[in-house]
């Protein structure tokens, strides 16, 4: 039998989408089936790691001329 | 991970010719996720610094760029090794082997491996919903700066920008079991800190 420690473990393959061997599969899914504290724990993570402050603006006009500025004239030849 | 325009084979052949136009919509596009990568192992301005001579590194080799990974990928790994440039200058190194650090759930199993203190009932639902409330959202961040280096790098490259592991693992030079017990530790620490406020309504 999965232990609750081991799920928990395990849990973040399906997080990730990371394929588990077949018995490893079922035992995990099995565990899930029975254990509503680590089928809680899995529902709670997915929707926490999908809060996570992430930083994906678009650089504003003055930054982004502030770094070419910066940038090593063209060449010439 | 998704593909952005700047992948386009159009804007690729503009890039490796020199144009100042598409470089500067790959910095507008790139920077802010590059210098948060970054500021997972640096101090911010150090960061700032960092990426700044990433970019100059990256203007100077794109011509070279021969497409075979995304350009987000490839300009990590600039800023990654440019961090890792500006550590050394000063005596320091993240290192990626994980053995010496807690699992900061280890506590809540019983010695048999189940829950001793399973987790809260969060509110995930409702105009109240914890995971949308501001006071959780800067104690994350408080959390965030001070976890790891090595944890907080990964949570970083794998679960704020959605990298690849196979990408995260050569760029890292790092196993991929040393990457999956980095990244389980960082997960682990935020749950419990979110079950915790969820409990006490306390950072």
């Amino acid at each position: 039998m999965l232990k609750c420690k081991h799920a928990v473990e395990k849990a973040d393959a399906l997080v990730d989408g990371t394929p588990l061997g077949r018995t490893e599969r079922l035992a995990l899914y099995f565990h899930l089936l029975i254990c509503h504290h680590c089928r809680r724990y899995l529902r709670q993570l997915r929707a926490l790691l999908g809060v996570l402050p992430r930083q994906q603006d678009a650089l504003d006009d003055g930054r982004t001329r502030a770094i070419l500025d910066k940038l090593d004239p063209p060449q010439q030849h | 991970m998704p593909q952005t325009e700047t992948d386009s084979p159009e804007f690729l052949t503009k890039l490796r010719n020199g144009d100042r136009a598409a470089f500067g919509q790959l910095v507008k596009t790139h920077h802010n996720m590059l210098l948060a990568t970054a500021r997972s192992m640096l101090s911010p301005a150090d960061a700032e610094e960092a990426v700044q001579d990433a970019w100059i590194a990256a203007h100077r080799a794109i011509g070279k760029f021969e497409g075979r990974s995304q350009l987000r990928t490839w300009l990590t790994r600039i800023v990654i090794n440019q961090a890792r440039m500006m550590l050394r200058k000063s005596g320091r190194e993240i290192q990626f082997d994980p053995t010496d650090q807690q699992d900061a759930l280890a506590y809540r199993f019983r010695d048999d491996g189940h829950w001793q203190q399973p987790p809260q009932q969060w509110e995930l639902g409702g105009p109240d919903a914890l995971l949308t409330r501001e006071e959780l959202r800067r104690c994350m961040e408080k959390h965030l700066a001070r976890m790891p280096d090595n944890q907080r790098l990964v949570l970083e490259l794998r679960d704020l920008q959605g990298m690849e592991f196979d990408a995260i693992c050569n760029m890292l030079d790092v196993s991929a079991s040393n990457v999956r017990v980095l990244l389980h530790r960082a997960r682990a620490r935020l749950f419990e800190l979110v079950d915790h406020f969820q409990e006490t309504g306390e950072c």
